[in-house]
Protein backbone atom coordinates (compact mmCIF):
# COMPACT_ATOMS: atom_id res chain seq x y z
CA UNK A 1 0.00 0.00 0.00
CA UNK A 2 1.55 3.50 -1.05
CA UNK A 3 0.34 6.37 1.34
CA UNK A 4 0.63 9.62 1.46
CA UNK A 5 3.00 12.00 2.95
CA UNK A 6 -0.01 13.56 5.12
CA UNK A 7 -1.35 9.83 6.30
CA UNK A 8 2.76 9.23 7.19
CA UNK A 9 2.29 11.73 9.65
CA UNK A 10 -0.80 10.80 10.36
CA UNK A 11 0.75 7.38 11.23
CA UNK A 12 3.64 8.59 13.26
CA UNK A 13 1.04 10.82 15.05
CA UNK A 14 -1.02 8.04 16.71
CA UNK A 15 1.56 5.62 16.76
CA UNK A 16 2.95 7.83 19.53
CA UNK A 17 -0.34 8.52 20.61
CA UNK A 18 -0.93 4.89 21.05
CA UNK A 19 2.36 4.77 23.38
CA UNK A 20 1.34 7.32 25.37
CA UNK A 21 -2.54 7.05 25.95
CA UNK A 22 -4.82 4.68 23.87
CA UNK A 23 -2.98 1.35 23.95
CA UNK A 24 -3.25 1.68 27.91
CA UNK A 25 -6.85 3.27 28.30
CA UNK A 26 -7.98 0.61 26.01
CA UNK A 27 -8.88 -1.83 28.66
CA UNK A 28 -11.01 0.68 30.74
CA UNK A 29 -12.47 1.97 26.90
CA UNK A 30 -13.41 -1.60 25.47
CA UNK A 31 -14.76 -2.48 29.13
CA UNK A 32 -17.29 0.52 28.86
CA UNK A 33 -20.90 -0.77 29.01
CA UNK A 34 -22.75 2.41 27.83
CA UNK A 35 -22.02 4.11 23.96
CA UNK A 36 -20.83 7.29 25.00
CA UNK A 37 -19.73 10.72 22.81
CA UNK A 38 -17.02 12.76 22.61
CA UNK A 39 -14.08 13.94 25.38
CA UNK A 40 -16.63 14.82 27.99
CA UNK A 41 -18.94 11.56 27.25
CA UNK A 42 -22.33 12.25 26.34
CA UNK A 43 -24.47 9.08 26.68
CA UNK A 44 -25.97 7.51 23.36
CA UNK A 45 -29.16 6.92 25.49
CA UNK A 46 -29.70 10.60 25.89
CA UNK A 47 -28.83 11.57 22.08
CA UNK A 48 -30.34 8.64 20.59
CA UNK A 49 -28.01 8.79 16.93
CA UNK A 50 -26.85 5.44 15.88
CA UNK A 51 -30.44 3.42 17.41
CA UNK A 52 -30.21 -0.20 16.92
CA UNK A 53 -27.55 -1.78 15.52
CA UNK A 54 -28.08 -5.45 15.87
CA UNK A 55 -27.31 -7.49 12.36
CA UNK A 56 -26.05 -4.42 11.31
CA UNK A 57 -23.17 -4.66 8.83
CA UNK A 58 -21.03 -1.53 10.33
CA UNK A 59 -17.58 0.19 9.09
CA UNK A 60 -15.75 1.86 11.19
CA UNK A 61 -13.44 4.69 9.43
CA UNK A 62 -10.36 5.59 11.64
CA UNK A 63 -11.23 2.93 14.24
CA UNK A 64 -7.81 3.49 16.56
CA UNK A 65 -8.00 0.66 19.30
CA UNK A 66 -11.68 -0.28 17.76
CA UNK A 67 -13.67 0.42 20.83
CA UNK A 68 -16.80 1.84 19.59
CA UNK A 69 -16.54 -1.16 17.03
CA UNK A 70 -16.94 -3.16 20.09
CA UNK A 71 -19.51 -1.67 21.95
CA UNK A 72 -21.56 -1.77 18.58
CA UNK A 73 -19.94 -5.64 18.49
CA UNK A 74 -21.63 -5.87 22.13
CA UNK A 75 -25.15 -5.18 20.70
CA UNK A 76 -25.55 -7.31 17.65
CA UNK A 77 -24.02 -5.46 14.94
CA UNK A 78 -21.05 -7.23 12.86
CA UNK A 79 -18.68 -4.46 12.61
CA UNK A 80 -15.07 -3.91 10.84
CA UNK A 81 -12.73 -1.52 11.61
CA UNK A 82 -10.40 0.34 9.70
CA UNK A 83 -7.04 2.27 10.23
CA UNK A 84 -4.27 3.34 8.87
CA UNK A 85 -1.88 2.79 12.10
CA UNK A 86 -0.87 -0.51 12.83
CA UNK A 87 0.30 0.24 16.34
CA UNK A 88 -3.42 0.79 17.64
CA UNK A 89 -4.41 -1.81 15.21
CA UNK A 90 -1.81 -4.44 17.28
CA UNK A 91 -3.78 -2.98 20.67
CA UNK A 92 -7.08 -3.91 19.36
CA UNK A 93 -6.01 -6.98 18.36
CA UNK A 94 -4.72 -7.87 21.94
CA UNK A 95 -8.39 -6.51 23.28
CA UNK A 96 -10.04 -8.71 21.08
CA UNK A 97 -8.10 -11.64 22.29
CA UNK A 98 -8.72 -10.43 25.41
CA UNK A 99 -12.30 -10.01 25.58
CA UNK A 100 -13.43 -12.62 22.85
CA UNK A 101 -14.91 -9.93 20.78
CA UNK A 102 -13.66 -10.55 17.10
CA UNK A 103 -14.51 -8.31 14.36
CA UNK A 104 -12.31 -7.91 11.26
CA UNK A 105 -9.46 -5.17 11.53
CA UNK A 106 -8.64 -3.75 8.05
CA UNK A 107 -5.04 -1.63 8.08
CA UNK A 108 -6.14 1.03 5.09
CA UNK A 109 -6.78 4.45 4.18
CA UNK A 110 -10.31 5.83 4.79
CA UNK A 111 -10.13 7.39 1.43
CA UNK A 112 -9.46 3.99 -0.10
CA UNK A 113 -10.72 0.50 1.71
CA UNK A 114 -10.27 -2.48 -0.17
CA UNK A 115 -14.07 -3.68 0.41
CA UNK A 116 -16.72 -4.10 -2.32
CA UNK A 117 -19.30 -1.44 -2.87
CA UNK A 118 -23.03 -1.22 -0.81
CA UNK A 119 -21.77 -3.61 1.46
CA UNK A 120 -22.51 -1.94 4.59
CA UNK A 121 -25.71 -0.26 6.69
CA UNK A 122 -23.43 1.91 8.76
CA UNK A 123 -20.49 3.92 8.02
CA UNK A 124 -19.04 5.72 11.56
CA UNK A 125 -16.13 7.29 12.28
CA UNK A 126 -15.62 8.84 15.90
CA UNK A 127 -12.35 10.91 15.42
CA UNK A 128 -11.21 8.89 12.79
CA UNK A 129 -11.38 9.82 9.12
CA UNK A 130 -13.67 12.52 10.60
CA UNK A 131 -10.62 14.85 11.13
CA UNK A 132 -7.44 12.98 9.56
CA UNK A 133 -8.63 12.29 6.36
CA UNK A 134 -9.55 14.69 3.50
CA UNK A 135 -13.55 14.53 3.92
CA UNK A 136 -14.02 14.84 -0.07
CA UNK A 137 -12.16 11.58 0.11
CA UNK A 138 -13.40 9.89 2.66
CA UNK A 139 -16.86 10.76 2.85
CA UNK A 140 -17.22 9.59 -1.29
CA UNK A 141 -15.87 6.63 -0.04
CA UNK A 142 -18.09 6.05 3.35
CA UNK A 143 -20.80 6.35 -0.12
CA UNK A 144 -19.10 3.52 -2.09
CA UNK A 145 -19.60 2.04 1.33
CA UNK A 146 -23.26 2.14 2.05
CA UNK A 147 -25.54 0.25 1.00
CA UNK A 148 -28.97 2.33 -0.24
CA UNK A 149 -30.10 4.01 2.49
CA UNK A 150 -27.43 2.85 4.68
CA UNK A 151 -25.76 5.69 7.61
CA UNK A 152 -23.12 7.86 8.19
CA UNK A 153 -22.16 9.30 11.33
CA UNK A 154 -19.48 11.10 12.38
CA UNK A 155 -17.84 12.68 15.42
CA UNK A 156 -15.45 15.95 14.82
CA UNK A 157 -14.73 19.38 16.12
CA UNK A 158 -17.31 22.09 15.83
CA UNK A 159 -16.21 25.00 13.66
CA UNK A 160 -16.40 26.80 16.73
CA UNK A 161 -13.91 25.23 18.44
CA UNK A 162 -11.27 25.17 15.56
CA UNK A 163 -11.72 28.75 15.35
CA UNK A 164 -10.97 29.34 18.69
CA UNK A 165 -7.95 27.30 19.12
CA UNK A 166 -4.63 29.25 18.82
CA UNK A 167 -1.69 27.49 17.53
CA UNK A 168 -0.40 25.98 20.73
CA UNK A 169 -2.28 25.73 23.95
CA UNK A 170 -6.05 25.57 24.78
CA UNK A 171 -8.56 26.88 23.49
CA UNK A 172 -10.06 30.90 24.20
CA UNK A 173 -12.78 32.54 24.05
CA UNK A 174 -12.63 34.53 21.34
CA UNK A 175 -12.25 33.75 17.51
CA UNK A 176 -8.95 33.09 16.19
CA UNK A 177 -9.10 31.81 12.81
CA UNK A 178 -10.71 32.06 10.12
CA UNK A 179 -13.95 30.19 9.01
CA UNK A 180 -13.35 30.85 5.45
CA UNK A 181 -9.83 29.27 5.50
CA UNK A 182 -10.56 25.77 7.77
CA UNK A 183 -9.61 22.90 5.33
CA UNK A 184 -6.60 21.23 5.82
CA UNK A 185 -4.94 22.44 8.49
CA UNK A 186 -1.33 21.64 10.40
CA UNK A 187 -0.77 22.35 14.04
CA UNK A 188 2.77 22.87 14.66
CA UNK A 189 4.76 20.25 17.05
CA UNK A 190 6.28 17.51 15.82
CA UNK A 191 3.41 15.09 17.29
CA UNK A 192 0.81 16.71 15.67
CA UNK A 193 -0.84 15.32 11.80
CA UNK A 194 -2.78 17.07 9.36
CA UNK A 195 -6.36 17.09 9.98
CA UNK A 196 -9.25 18.40 8.16
CA UNK A 197 -12.03 21.10 9.35
CA UNK A 198 -15.17 22.28 8.17
CA UNK A 199 -17.72 24.80 8.46
CA UNK A 200 -21.23 24.16 8.55
CA UNK A 201 -22.08 24.90 5.55
CA UNK A 202 -19.34 23.80 3.45
CA UNK A 203 -20.38 20.14 5.25
CA UNK A 204 -23.68 20.31 4.25
CA UNK A 205 -22.96 21.21 0.71
CA UNK A 206 -20.45 18.52 0.34
CA UNK A 207 -22.57 15.55 1.87
CA UNK A 208 -25.50 17.09 -0.04
CA UNK A 209 -22.76 16.81 -3.36
CA UNK A 210 -21.65 12.77 -2.46
CA UNK A 211 -25.27 11.78 -2.55
CA UNK A 212 -26.37 12.14 1.12
CA UNK A 213 -29.22 13.36 3.28
CA UNK A 214 -28.91 15.16 6.22
CA UNK A 215 -30.85 13.58 8.80
CA UNK A 216 -29.06 15.49 12.30
CA UNK A 217 -26.82 17.60 13.50
CA UNK A 218 -25.74 17.03 17.22
CA UNK A 219 -23.70 19.86 18.98
CA UNK A 220 -22.38 18.17 22.00
CA UNK A 221 -22.51 20.09 25.54
CA UNK A 222 -20.11 18.65 28.11
CA UNK A 223 -22.31 17.45 31.00
CA UNK A 224 -22.16 19.82 34.33
CA UNK A 225 -20.62 16.68 36.19
CA UNK A 226 -17.30 16.66 34.02
CA UNK A 227 -13.96 17.42 34.97
CA UNK A 228 -11.28 18.65 32.23
CA UNK A 229 -9.73 15.46 30.35
CA UNK A 230 -6.37 14.58 31.27
CA UNK A 231 -4.96 13.45 27.70
CA UNK A 232 -7.30 15.19 24.94
CA UNK A 233 -6.28 18.32 27.27
CA UNK A 234 -7.23 20.80 24.77
CA UNK A 235 -11.02 21.93 25.63
CA UNK A 236 -11.68 22.05 28.83
CA UNK A 237 -14.96 21.25 30.85
CA UNK A 238 -15.88 24.36 31.15
CA UNK A 239 -14.88 25.75 27.38
CA UNK A 240 -16.99 22.16 26.21
CA UNK A 241 -20.45 24.13 27.70
CA UNK A 242 -20.50 25.54 24.33
CA UNK A 243 -20.40 23.19 21.49
CA UNK A 244 -17.06 21.77 21.35
CA UNK A 245 -17.54 18.42 19.41
CA UNK A 246 -20.74 17.59 16.77
CA UNK A 247 -21.81 14.78 15.44
CA UNK A 248 -23.30 14.85 11.87
CA UNK A 249 -25.96 11.82 10.45
CA UNK A 250 -26.83 11.57 6.97
CA UNK A 251 -28.31 8.45 4.75
CA UNK A 252 -27.20 7.51 1.44
CA UNK A 253 -29.91 8.88 -1.03
CA UNK A 254 -31.76 6.14 -3.59
CA UNK B 1 -50.66 36.72 18.98
CA UNK B 2 -47.99 36.10 21.49
CA UNK B 3 -46.74 38.83 23.59
CA UNK B 4 -43.13 38.92 21.77
CA UNK B 5 -45.23 39.29 18.25
CA UNK B 6 -46.80 42.19 19.90
CA UNK B 7 -43.68 43.67 20.90
CA UNK B 8 -41.69 42.79 17.69
CA UNK B 9 -44.99 44.97 15.56
CA UNK B 10 -44.83 47.70 18.19
CA UNK B 11 -41.28 48.03 17.52
CA UNK B 12 -41.17 47.98 13.20
CA UNK B 13 -44.11 49.91 13.60
CA UNK B 14 -42.12 52.91 15.41
CA UNK B 15 -39.17 51.98 13.43
CA UNK B 16 -40.42 51.41 9.74
CA UNK B 17 -39.64 55.07 8.39
CA UNK B 18 -35.98 55.50 9.75
CA UNK B 19 -35.60 52.06 8.91
CA UNK B 20 -37.05 52.55 5.30
CA UNK B 21 -35.14 55.67 4.96
CA UNK B 22 -31.87 54.84 5.67
CA UNK B 23 -32.12 51.87 3.66
CA UNK B 24 -33.71 53.25 0.75
CA UNK B 25 -31.53 53.03 -2.03
CA UNK B 26 -29.12 50.06 -0.68
CA UNK B 27 -31.81 47.40 -0.83
CA UNK B 28 -34.16 46.34 -3.78
CA UNK B 29 -32.41 47.95 -6.47
CA UNK B 30 -32.22 46.38 -9.81
CA UNK B 31 -32.60 42.47 -9.20
CA UNK B 32 -33.12 40.20 -5.66
CA UNK B 33 -30.23 40.22 -3.42
CA UNK B 34 -29.81 38.75 -0.46
CA UNK B 35 -28.81 40.15 2.97
CA UNK B 36 -26.59 43.12 4.58
CA UNK B 37 -23.71 42.73 1.87
CA UNK B 38 -26.88 42.18 -1.14
CA UNK B 39 -25.23 39.61 -3.02
CA UNK B 40 -27.44 38.79 -5.91
CA UNK B 41 -29.65 36.10 -6.08
CA UNK B 42 -28.56 35.32 -9.34
CA UNK B 43 -25.31 34.44 -7.76
CA UNK B 44 -26.24 32.19 -4.69
CA UNK B 45 -29.62 30.55 -6.50
CA UNK B 46 -31.15 29.88 -3.60
CA UNK B 47 -34.65 30.46 -5.00
CA UNK B 48 -34.04 29.73 -8.76
CA UNK B 49 -36.64 29.82 -11.33
CA UNK B 50 -39.75 31.76 -9.81
CA UNK B 51 -41.57 32.50 -13.01
CA UNK B 52 -45.51 31.62 -12.49
CA UNK B 53 -44.65 30.39 -9.04
CA UNK B 54 -46.47 31.16 -5.95
CA UNK B 55 -44.41 33.11 -3.26
CA UNK B 56 -45.27 33.86 -0.15
CA UNK B 57 -42.22 36.53 1.51
CA UNK B 58 -42.58 36.18 5.38
CA UNK B 59 -41.84 39.13 6.76
CA UNK B 60 -41.58 41.57 3.75
CA UNK B 61 -40.86 45.11 5.40
CA UNK B 62 -41.58 47.15 2.10
CA UNK B 63 -41.62 44.14 -0.41
CA UNK B 64 -38.46 45.06 -1.55
CA UNK B 65 -38.31 41.17 -2.57
CA UNK B 66 -41.33 40.65 -3.61
CA UNK B 67 -41.76 43.39 -6.08
CA UNK B 68 -38.62 42.61 -8.23
CA UNK B 69 -39.98 39.02 -8.27
CA UNK B 70 -43.40 39.87 -9.64
CA UNK B 71 -41.05 41.69 -12.28
CA UNK B 72 -39.59 37.55 -12.85
CA UNK B 73 -42.88 36.42 -13.34
CA UNK B 74 -43.95 34.82 -9.64
CA UNK B 75 -47.28 35.30 -7.99
CA UNK B 76 -46.14 36.63 -4.73
CA UNK B 77 -47.78 37.72 -1.27
CA UNK B 78 -45.99 39.67 0.85
CA UNK B 79 -46.51 39.13 4.80
CA UNK B 80 -46.03 41.62 7.74
CA UNK B 81 -46.30 41.89 11.37
CA UNK B 82 -45.88 45.96 10.78
CA UNK B 83 -48.81 47.95 9.39
CA UNK B 84 -46.14 51.08 9.16
CA UNK B 85 -43.76 48.49 6.72
CA UNK B 86 -46.91 47.60 4.30
CA UNK B 87 -47.73 51.39 4.01
CA UNK B 88 -44.47 51.58 2.86
CA UNK B 89 -44.61 48.53 0.45
CA UNK B 90 -48.20 49.20 -0.93
CA UNK B 91 -46.28 52.93 -1.82
CA UNK B 92 -43.10 51.29 -3.33
CA UNK B 93 -45.69 48.62 -5.46
CA UNK B 94 -47.29 51.37 -6.68
CA UNK B 95 -44.26 53.44 -7.92
CA UNK B 96 -42.89 49.96 -9.59
CA UNK B 97 -46.00 49.52 -11.39
CA UNK B 98 -47.00 45.76 -9.75
CA UNK B 99 -49.82 43.85 -7.89
CA UNK B 100 -50.27 41.30 -5.04
CA UNK B 101 -51.38 40.78 -2.09
CA UNK B 102 -50.02 42.01 0.98
CA UNK B 103 -51.19 40.21 4.68
CA UNK B 104 -51.35 42.12 7.91
CA UNK B 105 -50.23 39.21 10.37
CA UNK B 106 -47.52 37.52 12.29
CA UNK B 107 -45.72 34.62 10.44
CA UNK B 108 -46.29 32.76 13.83
CA UNK B 109 -50.20 32.24 12.85
CA UNK B 110 -50.60 33.14 8.67
CA UNK B 111 -54.45 33.17 7.91
CA UNK B 112 -53.69 31.63 4.32
CA UNK B 113 -54.94 27.87 3.52
CA UNK B 114 -52.22 24.56 3.81
CA UNK B 115 -50.26 23.68 1.13
CA UNK B 116 -51.02 27.02 -1.42
CA UNK B 117 -47.08 27.90 -2.27
CA UNK B 118 -44.41 26.84 -4.07
CA UNK B 119 -41.50 29.14 -2.18
CA UNK B 120 -42.04 30.06 1.32
CA UNK B 121 -38.83 32.38 1.97
CA UNK B 122 -37.51 36.09 3.29
CA UNK B 123 -34.54 37.62 3.67
CA UNK B 124 -33.65 38.55 7.11
CA UNK B 125 -37.49 38.46 8.17
CA UNK B 126 -39.70 36.23 10.09
CA UNK B 127 -37.16 33.97 10.77
CA UNK B 128 -35.24 36.55 12.80
CA UNK B 129 -38.37 38.52 14.47
CA UNK B 130 -40.84 35.37 14.85
CA UNK B 131 -39.95 32.19 17.03
CA UNK B 132 -38.81 29.50 14.82
CA UNK B 133 -40.67 26.76 16.68
CA UNK B 134 -44.06 28.37 15.32
CA UNK B 135 -42.55 29.85 11.92
CA UNK B 136 -40.86 26.57 10.35
CA UNK B 137 -44.24 24.56 11.03
CA UNK B 138 -46.41 27.55 9.64
CA UNK B 139 -44.45 27.32 6.62
CA UNK B 140 -43.89 23.83 5.98
CA UNK B 141 -48.33 24.15 6.45
CA UNK B 142 -48.27 26.29 4.01
CA UNK B 143 -45.37 25.10 1.17
CA UNK B 144 -46.99 22.72 -1.04
CA UNK B 145 -44.78 19.45 -1.59
CA UNK B 146 -41.98 19.63 -3.69
CA UNK B 147 -41.78 23.42 -2.87
CA UNK B 148 -39.20 25.00 -1.41
CA UNK B 149 -38.60 26.73 2.34
CA UNK B 150 -35.24 29.67 1.94
CA UNK B 151 -34.38 32.36 4.73
CA UNK B 152 -31.49 34.21 5.93
CA UNK B 153 -30.32 35.41 8.95
CA UNK B 154 -28.05 37.20 11.40
CA UNK B 155 -25.21 33.74 11.54
CA UNK B 156 -25.53 31.85 14.68
CA UNK B 157 -21.86 32.61 15.23
CA UNK B 158 -22.25 36.61 14.41
CA UNK B 159 -25.27 36.33 17.17
CA UNK B 160 -23.49 35.28 20.17
CA UNK B 161 -20.17 37.32 19.07
CA UNK B 162 -22.89 40.52 19.60
CA UNK B 163 -21.40 42.33 22.49
CA UNK B 164 -24.40 43.77 24.07
CA UNK B 165 -22.54 46.01 26.42
CA UNK B 166 -20.80 47.42 23.30
CA UNK B 167 -24.08 48.46 21.47
CA UNK B 168 -24.72 44.49 20.32
CA UNK B 169 -21.56 45.47 18.21
CA UNK B 170 -20.03 42.24 16.75
CA UNK B 171 -16.59 40.91 17.87
CA UNK B 172 -14.05 37.97 17.50
CA UNK B 173 -15.17 36.97 21.14
CA UNK B 174 -17.91 34.96 21.90
CA UNK B 175 -20.19 36.60 24.48
CA UNK B 176 -23.71 35.43 24.26
CA UNK B 177 -24.05 31.46 25.52
CA UNK B 178 -24.85 29.61 22.55
CA UNK B 179 -26.97 26.46 24.16
CA UNK B 180 -29.12 29.51 25.68
CA UNK B 181 -30.42 30.68 22.37
CA UNK B 182 -33.75 30.87 20.86
CA UNK B 183 -35.25 34.46 22.11
CA UNK B 184 -32.62 37.17 22.25
CA UNK B 185 -33.55 40.56 23.46
CA UNK B 186 -32.12 44.23 23.99
CA UNK B 187 -35.25 44.82 25.65
CA UNK B 188 -36.93 46.49 22.69
CA UNK B 189 -37.13 44.06 19.95
CA UNK B 190 -37.12 40.42 20.34
CA UNK B 191 -35.09 37.77 17.84
CA UNK B 192 -35.03 34.45 17.68
CA UNK B 193 -31.91 32.51 16.96
CA UNK B 194 -31.10 28.45 17.34
CA UNK B 195 -27.98 26.15 17.55
CA UNK B 196 -27.76 25.21 13.41
CA UNK B 197 -28.26 21.57 14.82
CA UNK B 198 -31.13 22.86 16.01
CA UNK B 199 -32.47 24.44 12.74
CA UNK B 200 -32.11 20.71 11.33
CA UNK B 201 -34.02 19.22 14.12
CA UNK B 202 -36.81 21.36 13.39
CA UNK B 203 -36.81 21.50 9.56
CA UNK B 204 -36.57 17.54 9.68
CA UNK B 205 -39.66 17.40 12.43
CA UNK B 206 -41.73 19.57 9.95
CA UNK B 207 -40.93 17.09 6.93
CA UNK B 208 -38.53 19.70 5.14
CA UNK B 209 -35.31 17.78 3.48
CA UNK B 210 -32.32 20.42 4.23
CA UNK B 211 -30.86 21.26 0.84
CA UNK B 212 -28.22 24.01 1.80
CA UNK B 213 -26.43 26.20 3.88
CA UNK B 214 -25.27 29.19 2.61
CA UNK B 215 -22.86 31.42 4.06
CA UNK B 216 -21.95 34.18 2.60
CA UNK B 217 -18.51 35.97 2.48
CA UNK B 218 -18.53 40.15 1.43
CA UNK B 219 -15.86 40.90 -1.13
CA UNK B 220 -13.17 42.90 0.24
CA UNK B 221 -14.44 46.35 -0.78
CA UNK B 222 -18.06 45.32 0.21
CA UNK B 223 -19.96 48.27 1.93
CA UNK B 224 -23.79 48.12 3.58
CA UNK B 225 -26.13 50.62 4.99
CA UNK B 226 -26.55 47.81 7.58
CA UNK B 227 -22.53 47.17 9.03
CA UNK B 228 -19.75 49.28 9.30
CA UNK B 229 -16.31 48.52 8.30
CA UNK B 230 -15.09 46.77 11.18
CA UNK B 231 -18.44 44.53 10.74
CA UNK B 232 -17.21 43.66 6.75
CA UNK B 233 -13.61 42.61 8.83
CA UNK B 234 -15.41 40.89 11.07
CA UNK B 235 -17.54 39.31 8.25
CA UNK B 236 -14.71 39.09 5.74
CA UNK B 237 -13.38 36.73 8.47
CA UNK B 238 -16.38 34.25 9.71
CA UNK B 239 -20.10 34.17 8.68
CA UNK B 240 -21.80 37.22 9.22
CA UNK B 241 -25.25 35.65 7.68
CA UNK B 242 -26.66 32.14 7.36
CA UNK B 243 -29.19 31.14 4.28
CA UNK B 244 -31.16 28.04 5.11
CA UNK B 245 -32.59 25.83 2.15
CA UNK B 246 -34.70 23.56 2.69
CA UNK B 247 -37.53 21.48 0.69
CA UNK B 248 -41.12 20.02 1.62
CA UNK B 249 -40.67 15.81 1.15
CA UNK B 250 -43.29 14.76 -1.52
Amino acid sequence: MSISEDLRRNRAAWTKANERYTDARAPEAWAREEIEWGTYGVPEDELKVIGEVADKDVIELGCGTAYFSAWLARRGARPVGVDITPAQLETARRMQAETGIAFPLVEADAAEVPLPDASFDLALSEYGASIWVDPEKWIREAHRLLRPRGELVFLCNTPLSVMCMPDEGRVEERLLRSQFELGRMEWPGDDEGVEYHLGHGDMLRLLRRTGFEVLGLWELRAPESASDHSFYDFVPADWARRPAEEIWKACKRV
Amino acid sequence: MSDEALRNRAYWDSKSDEYQRRHRAFIGQGEPRWGVWQIPESELQVLGDVARKDVLELGCGAAQWSILLANAGARPVGLDNSERQLEHARKLMSEAGVDFPLVHASAETVPLPDETFDVVFCDHGAFTFADPYRVVPEAARLLRPGGILAFSHLSAIALICQNPENDWNVEPKLHLDYFGMHEVSDGEVVEYQLPYGGWIRLFRANGLTVEDLIEPRPSAAATSTYWNEEGREWARRWPSESIWKARKRV
